[in-house]
């Protein structure tokens, strides 16, 4: 190891999270940010309700309005919140599903539509079929889900617009205890303090619609008003630091930070294999310890945001097998030197990353309470990590398997390189099991507390196994020379479906079994069943190629008799 | 050692083959799973016999193969021994899990006794036949409705459906006197003749409702009854009845229905008739409500103001309940007493048929228009003047008899679950679920009954208390706990516990543990109760740790003994360097020595 060079890249890789810096600077709404609020049974600050209703009623952070003025979420929620703008005519509610909006008459190419026009269309009568089904039990068509889904959206706007009914106003002992909103804030206080109350929100709600663009008078309003607020309880009120810490968090990006930083490794790393005058290789693996370090900060906040383990949903375990894929990988790159490991991380590491990020309708990264029986258990807290960690070594197999392959079709005779990255895939696969089996076994523990059974063959359990045989047989196969380096690269690419199976599939593609808390309305079956087709289909052209199979057998001969000199020779 | 046949059965190039097989097996499983459901797969495959065979062939193959490389030198070696081994004990300890277990759900409430019978998944046919031997048999119902096994005790299971109606018959042939009749009702504008029967016992079967029009058999004890019914008195014209107001010097009985909303005055009193409530309740938010339109419990209530106060009043149509009044505000008011009396309203259309002692028929008859009535005769038809219907009296039952059917009904939405039986001699039987059945054949009579199957735990357990935590200012659940009583009288022991999801506790060897709950009512709670055979537990925890260990020193354990054999090896050898000196070996060559 060199440690000026890895210090180096670690270094950069730090320098490039903090860069820009005025990031670290109060922003001009910090206030109005940080006042706390009682929503889906935990307490936030305005700035993360300000991002998750936007998000949900628009698909995205971001919005433009009628006039083509580009607005940030914050500036979105305050112009709904305090009903600045005609909502009826912008164009802000989400709407994606083209053969629903054919059967309403919508214009096919545009993706936002106005409120009026929604509720001027026939959807309400649709929204209304599919409720009463729902109430009945009856199984929704795919139209059916996507009216409810817009139902939830033109509701939301509805509770957003000019509502004064957000829960600001905190429990005057009770630390769980119910907040209020403004106007009822003397249910709980004297009518003097609700009196304050009232007028700080009423001057608040003056000065946006007056000019919203004065953020320092904003600023001093609400941060009068969240000073009285929490005069009304300090108990009750969550500290500054609390909520700052929340902000603070969102407003960092840890996740695209680290794929970032990801990225500029794996170009590093790229350069390294192809130059052999940049000698930069612990720089390179420096730089993916900065990405690591910034993924696992971001995962530790995420954490004590929550306080728990955020293992409980999709989003989550997307973003921990991405910080899994690097980890295991560096793990290794520090014992063997590879560069490989590194190499085939990166891109599957910065795929689930961006997912992660970009696709807040299938992978909901809001922080919500966890369901009863997913409480207080030490089992599932180490279940849950341990097998979704044997995923990303699995993961990391897949990415080695791909460039074995690669070498296979584009390089088949560098025999010695080949060599040496099939013995680094079969160490990952090795954790891999080992991992997996020991996730499945911990998995069965805890069913016997929570489910009072070792093993039931629930889906999940089953799909677990199946995927653990899948990579067990193969190496069985091995023993008896049934496979070999080849036959081993090939393993670990199309195991890797039973992985994505087990992880994904049987909750999107099967939605049956008792882990239905993980279970969300994917409707991206599609796009990864195609990119699982076209995968195999590389598959299965390296294998073509490898036995042989377009060539005439006697080229084939001629082709193996002139390869096996070369490595005589070499 | 090993015969060849041995050697294959503990190889990998049968361990291979039975693996893809499984993995096949058990890809088809999860997916047609998703179609039919958890409880069929279960049945069909991984409970069923074959799914056990090739389970045991996998550990004979484990157990050979393990057993084959015997002795285990080497760290390699112990790592996949102990791995194999511990897959096997692993193997038997899930099948014991599924195969052994004694599991099922307990409903209890807080406003009921403990329980002590678990309701076990399946369903039981327990069938007495007719020399009185008892015979027993599990009986599994598929998700699309069909049976298995196919006989039971001599019957042949033919067919399941989720809603079976009983079919109710009265006819003639009863031993004791009990009077019916059958009316056939005609209609030529509407086209359509129906025919109804009632019966005087049991009394819901005297009465029907035909739209607006009620048809009602009635039996007359007494001449003056019979005269009332023959001619009604007609109504008092106070629909919604009346109330007297009494207070200690001054009386009024006003109408409720053309007072109500109007303030009333007595002396210095102001009384306003606030609400009516026909079939009065409190509702969730203790508001008063009225369940229904039918006059079972009429309630009126009233605001009450005198000079120095007022009073909220609850007054009861029935006698037997005194009023309920609550201070608003003031100082309480006294002799006050207000009385409410109510009769039903009358149904405005109905035809009587009624009987006497002396098996004498009358009828009565009343339109919104006209009333009539008089003898009546088999046969003689009356025009009642609903419509242009026809009422014709078809037939006179003197002892008329209810027989109920069982059959399969068309709605689904109600009805009990039922079986259908067949006995040797082709009789077919539907037989509800949760009610013991009789099936006559000739003079045969089989007793059978279809019902769930529980199975009695030595201890009884009583729902104490159920408390539902929520997520803080929202509705959501964060937790649901059940506080119970364990009740056991072998012992003489009196226990509470407490148990919330993942916070199960032990009894006497049973597992109780929280399952569901009801979120319409709070009252109850569902707990899984469960046993297990403590060395099913120890053989699952003991697999699982040698799998582990196994797989970890397969992979792991080489690497690191070369390792340290290595690091040794150079020490000695350095030691050994550093003792003869004069042999100047270099140090190079030494490391390399494996």
């Amino acid at each position: 190891m060199k440690p000026v060079k890895f210090l180096l890249g670690l270094v950069l890789g730090i320098i490039i999270f903090i860069i820009p810096f005025n990031q670290f600077q109060p922003s001009p709404l910090a206030s109005v940010k940080e006042i706390p609020v009682q929503l889906d049974g935990r307490k936030k600050p305005l700035d993360t309700v300000a991002r998750e209703t936007v998000i949900q009623i628009h698909g995205k952070a971001k919005y433009q309005t009628a006039t083509g003025e580009k607005l940030d979420y914050l500036q979105t929620y305050l112009s709904l919140w305090f009903n600045s703008r005609d909502w009826n005519q912008e164009p802000l509610i989400l709407f994606n599903y083209r053969p629903l909006k054919a059967q309403l008459g919508l214009d096919l190419e545009r993706k936002y539509f106005t409120f009026a026009e929604l509720m001027q269309s026939s959807l309400s009568s649709t929204i209304l079929a599919a409720k009463e089904k729902q109430a009945e039990d009856i199984e929704l068509t795919r139209d059916e889900r996507e009216a409810l889904t817009i139902a939830d959206r033109l509701a939301l706007t509805v509770a957003t617009v000019s509502s004064d009914r957000l829960p600001l106003v905190p429990h005057p002992n009770d630390i769980k205890g119910k907040w209020l909103e403004i106007n009822d804030t003397e249910d709980y206080y004297s009518l003097s303090a609700a009196e304050t109350i009232k007028q700080d929100y009423l001057e608040l709600k003056q000065t946006y619609r007056d000019r919203p663009e004065a953020s320092a008078n904003l600023e001093k309003i609400a941060s009068q008003l969240r000073t009285d607020l929490a005069n009304l309880s300090p108990q009750v009120y969550p500290p500054k630091a609390t909520v700052q810490k929340e902000v603070r968090f969102y407003r960092l990006h840890f996740f695209a930070n680290a794929w970032m930083i990801y990225g500029l490794g794996f170009i590093g790393m790229l350069a390294v294999l192809w130059f052999k005058s940049f000698d930069f290789y612990w720089s390179v693996v420096g730089i993916f310890s900065a990405g690591l370090i910034i993924h696992a900060s971001g995962f530790m906040q995420r954490m004590q945001i929550a306080g728990r383990p955020p293992v409980t949903n999709m989003y989550e375990s997307v973003i921990w097998v991405s910080f899994g894929i690097v980890a295991i990988a560096l793990l290794f790159e520090l014992i063997y030197q590879a560069k490989y490991y590194l190499l085939a991380a990166a891109p599957l590491s910065i795929l689930c990353l961006i997912l992660a990020d970009s696709l807040p309708a299938v992978l909901d990264p809001t922080i919500t309470p966890l369901v009863p029986v997913l409480r207080d258990n030490f089992w599932l807290s180490v279940h849950v990590p341990t097998i979704t960690l044997s995923y990303a070594s699995f993961a990391l197999a897949y990415g080695l398997g791909h460039i074995i392959l690669g070498h296979y079709l584009f390089a088949p005779q560098a025999t010695a390189k080949i060599r040496s990255l099939s013995k680094w895939n079969y160490g990952v696969l090795q954790a891999g099991v080992l991992l997996l089996t020991t996730g499945i076994i911990l998995g069965g523990i805890w069913a016997h507390f929570s489910w009072g059974r070792f093993w039931g063959w629930d889906p999940k359990e089953t799909w677990a196994l199946i995927a653990l045989m899948c990579y067990v047989v193969p190496l069985h196969g091995r023993l008896v020379g049934w496979l070999a380096d080849f036959g081993m690269a090939i393993t670990s690419v199309v195991a890797f479906n039973a992985v994505l199976m087990a992880w994904y599939g049987v909750n999107f593609v099967l939605g049956i079994g008792l882990h239905s808390y993980g279970f969300a309305d994917g409707g991206s079956e599609i796009i990864v069943a195609s990119f699982v087709a076209l995968d195999l289909l590389l598959v299965l052209l390296t294998a073509a190629k490898y036995k042989g199979w377009f060539t005439p057998s006697d080229k084939a001969e001629v082709r193996r008799q002139e390869i096996i000199p070369f490595i005589k020779n070499s | 050692m090993f015969n060849p046949i041995v050697r294959f059965i503990g190889s990998i190039k049968l361990a291979v083959p039975l693996l893809s097989t499984i993995i096949a097996i058990l890809i088809w499983a999860t997916f047609y799973e998703s179609q039919v459901g958890s409880t069929t797969v279960q049945q069909e495959v991984y409970k069923s016999p074959w799914f056990g065979a090739l389970m045991f062939m996998l550990a004979v193959n484990l157990g050979i193969s393990a057993l084959s490389r015997y002795p285990w030198r080497g760290a390699r070696k112990v790592g996949f021994a102990l791995t194999h081994f511990g897959l096997i004990v692993i193997i038997a300890g899930s099948a014991g899990v599924i195969h052994l277990g004694m599991e099922g759900m307990l409903l209890i409430r807080t406003d009921s006794g403990a329980g002590d019978r678990l309701r076990v998944q399946g369903d039981l046919l327990e069938i007495i036949n007719s020399a009185g031997e008892v015979e027993q048999g599990s009986v599994f119902i598929k998700q699309d409705g069909s049976v298995s096994p196919k006989y039971v005790g001599g019957l042949e299971l033919e067919a399941y459906t989720e809603n079976a109606v009983q079919e109710i018959k009265i006819a003639e042939g009863g031993t004791v006197k009990n009077p019916g009749i059958r009316l056939k009702l005609a209609s030529d504008r509407m086209g359509q003749a129906i025919e109804r029967t009632l019966a005087m016992k049991p009394d819901v079967y005297s009465k029907v409702g035909l739209g607006p029009a009620v048809l009602e058999l009635v039996q007359a004890d007494s001449e003056q009854e019979l005269n009332r019914l023959l001619h009604p008195q007609t109504s008092k014209g106070h629909p919604w009845g009346e109330l007297e107001i009494a207070t200690a010097s001054k009386k009024r009985t006003v109408d409720v229905k053309a007072n109500k909303s109007k303030t009333l005055r007595l002396g210095e009193l102001k009384i306003a008739i606030t609400g009516f409530y026909p079939d009065f309740r409190l509702d969730r938010n203790q508001q008063p409500i009225s369940a229904s339109e039918d006059f079972n419990n009429p309630v009126i209530t009233l605001t009450v103001t005198s000079p120095k106060g007022t009073e909220n009043w609850f007054v009861f149509g029935k006698a037997d309940f005194p009023p309920v009044h609550t201070l608003i505000s003031g100082e309480s008011i006294d002799n006050l007493t207000l009385a409410y009396q109510v009769q039903p309203p009358e149904e405005t259309d109905y035809f009587k048929v009624i009987t006497t002692e002396d098996e004498q028929l009358y009828y009565a008859a009343k339109s919104s228009t006209q009333f009539k009535s008089g003898t009546l005769t088999s046969g003689q038809t009356i025009i009642p003047g609903w419509a242009d219907f026809k009422i014709t009296l078809e037939e006179y039952l003197p002892h008329a008899q209810i027989q109920r059917k069982i059959i399969p009904g068309i709605n689904e939405q109600e009805g009990v679950p039922a079986l259908l039986v067949k006995t040797q001699s082709g009789q077919e039987t539907w037989l509800p679920w949760g009610q013991a059945s009789v099936i006559e054949e000739g003079d045969r009579k089989i007793y059978a009954s279809f019902s769930p199957k529980l199975f009695p735990i030595p201890f009884g357990i009583k729902l104490e208390d159920f408390i539902v935590d929520r997520n803080e200012g929202s509705e959501s659940v964060a937790m649901w706990t059940s506080k119970i009583r364990i009740e056991d009288s072998q012992n003489n022991n009196i226990e509470q516990r407490k148990v919330w999801m993942n916070h199960p506790t032990w009894y006497r060897g049973w597992k109780i543990a929280q399952a569901s709950w009801n979120p319409g009512d709070l009252q109850q709670s569902t707990l899984q109760v469960k046993r297990e055979p403590v060395w099913i537990t120890a053989l699952t925890w003991i697999g699982s740790a040698l799998v582990i260990l196994g797989i970890a020193v397969m992979f792991y354990a080489p690497a690191l003994t070369r390792k340290l054999r290595q690091q040794s090896a150079t020490k000695e050898l350095a030691i050994a360097t550093e003792e003869n000196t004069a042999d100047k070996l270099p140090t190079k060559e030494l490391t390399r020595i494996p």
